[in-house]
């Protein structure tokens, strides 16, 4: 066989088998599972014994994931309940980084919640959904990197809130047997706390505080989602957050006045 | 079950004949062996001083590329040592073109004479200075160049470039965000005035002994040469491919210029240093 021979046979084995690996698997799992899908996301979120459960403390109104709240402010240049704070140093801003690392989002449970009724798996559905569209939201932005270093900033997200929900009902739990869940999660009031921080000193950079009240039907009941209504809520919230954390990226970038001037003044092509 | 899947696998054994044989053409072209950096920067007409460019950056340990005559594009080559001893000089190549990755498999290469280009063949335009020195479209250009300036997520370790021929626009440079890449080529798209588009601009990689690279030089120059340096972006752009450093912008005069290639030396790991600097003369014309 020649060499030419040999890499046509090659390119056709190539194309050939994942598509009829692909069909094949289609075919054994009508829907795949959110653990699957998270798993294979750029900076993927691991399985669940990465998610740490956490309290919010009662009374507070932040839940002490960041490292500092004290500079956060409303931003008027966003259309959201949102606090937020962009350091203006000169040295270390938004604008001196190009890469970025996506953490494990954490959880903080309500503080009234029992969290005896939330088994292992339940902790990291949404964490992992919300890790994966945090992922999708930002690299187009800051390419996801999976080591620290300089120039990286690393993304540190939590869902601050979340609580137990109703039982699930019975043909749900036969819908999907191994992926349900035995009580739905609750994220409702959910909030959103955030910071980049240097990935190599931990210096916050940024921060962002968000709530949105998603009202009583945003539960996350069935880890597959597929016969969960009130999924779709939570879906939208995950991606109206990571969203949100975008925007808020974009709007940092956003040159002020006097140094677009500068950019305008100091752009030569050569 | 088993009949479907050998079904489906002799299906694609005949789908993946078309898409292999696609993928595999052959083309022949003129073209510019030129070294990457004068490639991307020096969107201008051979001459000599572009050839001078060439081969002066490639001794110091740029790395070789084709510029495709017809159409300016910059492709990189699988086999450097194909080339390595036609840097500066006009080539007739023929190998596999992939055009989306600005690649190509080379088969062969011959140099040629340019005098050997047929009259009205398109790689004509490139040799020919006339082409350049029109500049029938001021406006164009100025919307082209200020659009370009104001991109967001323009870094330090970013430069876009642009030339101009006829409506054809060439952009050109480095960027470590993809996106960039793909967000030049669509602010100017729309911009009146605006026909083809060549797309050059190069994805840097940014593994991490780059990025310690980057983040020393711009340290380096930052403490000697703050005043380009603001908040959100600087007059000058560090440009770090595979260890290589090389520098771009305007500095008021010549030993800003020095004192950046003499900080960037001192750079550890960095391979070669290209400071590409201008310097602005006191008329505001910037020199080379």
């Amino acid at each position: 066989m020649t060499n030419k021979q040999f890499q046509t046979l090659f390119c056709r084995i190539a194309i050939a088998l994942p598509l009829v690996f692909s069909v094949s698997c289609a075919r054994q799992a009508q829907a795949p599972s959110s653990e699957t899908a998270s798993s294979s996301s750029a900076g993927g979120q691991a399985g669940s014994e990465q998610i740490v459960l956490r309290k919010m403390p009662a009374g507070k109104e932040f839940s002490g994931f960041l490292k500092d709240y004290s500079n956060l402010k409303p931003n008027p240049n966003l259309d959201l309940n949102a606090l937020t704070f962009v350091r203006a140093d000169e040295q270390k801003n938004l604008h001196k980084y190009i890469a970025m690392i996506v953490d494990p989002v954490q959880v903080y449970l309500a503080s009234d919640a029992d969290e005896s009724k939330l088994p292992d798996k339940a902790r990291g559905v949404g964490a992992r959904y919300f890790h994966r569209a945090l992922v999708d939201a930002v690299s187009s932005a800051f390419p996801v990197a999976d080591e620290p270093g300089p120039l990286v900033l690393r993304l540190r997200a939590a869902l601050i809130g979340v609580d137990v929900g109703g039982e699930i009902a019975a043909g749900d739990k036969s819908a999907a047997s191994e992926g349900a869940l035995d009580h739905a999660i609750n994220i409702g009031k959910v909030g959103v706390e955030m910071e980049l921080v240097d990935s190599n000193t931990g210096e916050q950079i940024a921060a962002m505080v968000d709530r949105e009240n998603l009202g009583a039907g945003a539960e996350i009941g069935n880890v597959n989602f597929s016969r969960q209504e009130k999924w779709a809520a939570a879906y939208e919230a995950f991606n109206g957050w990571a969203r949100h954390v975008r925007d808020f990226l974009d709007s940092a970038q956003e040159l002020s006045a006097d140094d677009a001037k500068r950019a305008d003044q100091s752009y030569q092509p050569y | 079950m088993t009949r479907i899947t050998l079904a489906l696998i002799f299906a694609a054994f005949l789908g993946s004949e078309a898409i292999c044989a696609a993928d595999k053409e052959v083309s022949t072209f003129p073209a510019y062996v030129d070294s990457d950096i004068c490639a991307r920067l020096m969107l201008g007409p051979i001459t000599s001083d572009r050839m001078e460019c060439s081969q002066k950056t490639h001794k110091d340990g740029a790395g070789p590329v084709l510029v495709r005559l017809s159409n300016n594009m910059v492709l990189n080559v699988n086999k450097d040592k194909m080339i390595n001893k036609l840097v500066g000089q006009l080539a007739n190549v023929s190998g596999e073109l992939k055009v989306k990755s600005g690649e190509v498999k080379l088969q062969a290469v011959t140099p040629i004479e340019a005098s050997s280009i047929p009259a009205g063949d398109p790689g004509r335009k490139l040799l020919d200075v006339r082409t350049y020195r029109t500049k029938d479209a001021p406006q164009t250009y100025e919307k082209i160049r200020h659009e370009l300036a104001m991109m967001p997520y323009i870094s330090e370790f970013d430069f876009i470039s642009f030339a101009m021929l006829g409506d054809t626009v060439i952009l050109s440079g480095w960027t470590v965000r993809e996106t960039n890449r793909s967000d030049a080529q669509n602010i100017i798209k729309n911009i009146e005035g605006v026909g083809t588009i060549v797309n050059n601009i190069d994805v840097l990689p940014l593994g991490s002994f780059d990025m310690r690279i980057r983040a020393a030089a711009r340290a380096a120059l930052q403490a000697n040469l703050s005043r380009y340096f603001w908040g959100s972006g600087s007059d000058i752009k560090i440009i770090v491919k595979n260890g290589d450093v090389i520098v771009l912008g305007t500095v008021a005069n010549q030993g800003d210029k020095d004192i950046a290639g003499i900080r960037l030396n001192g750079i550890p790991g960095a391979f070669h240093i290209f400071n590409l600097l201008r310097v602005q003369s006191s008329s505001g014309k910037k020199k080379g």
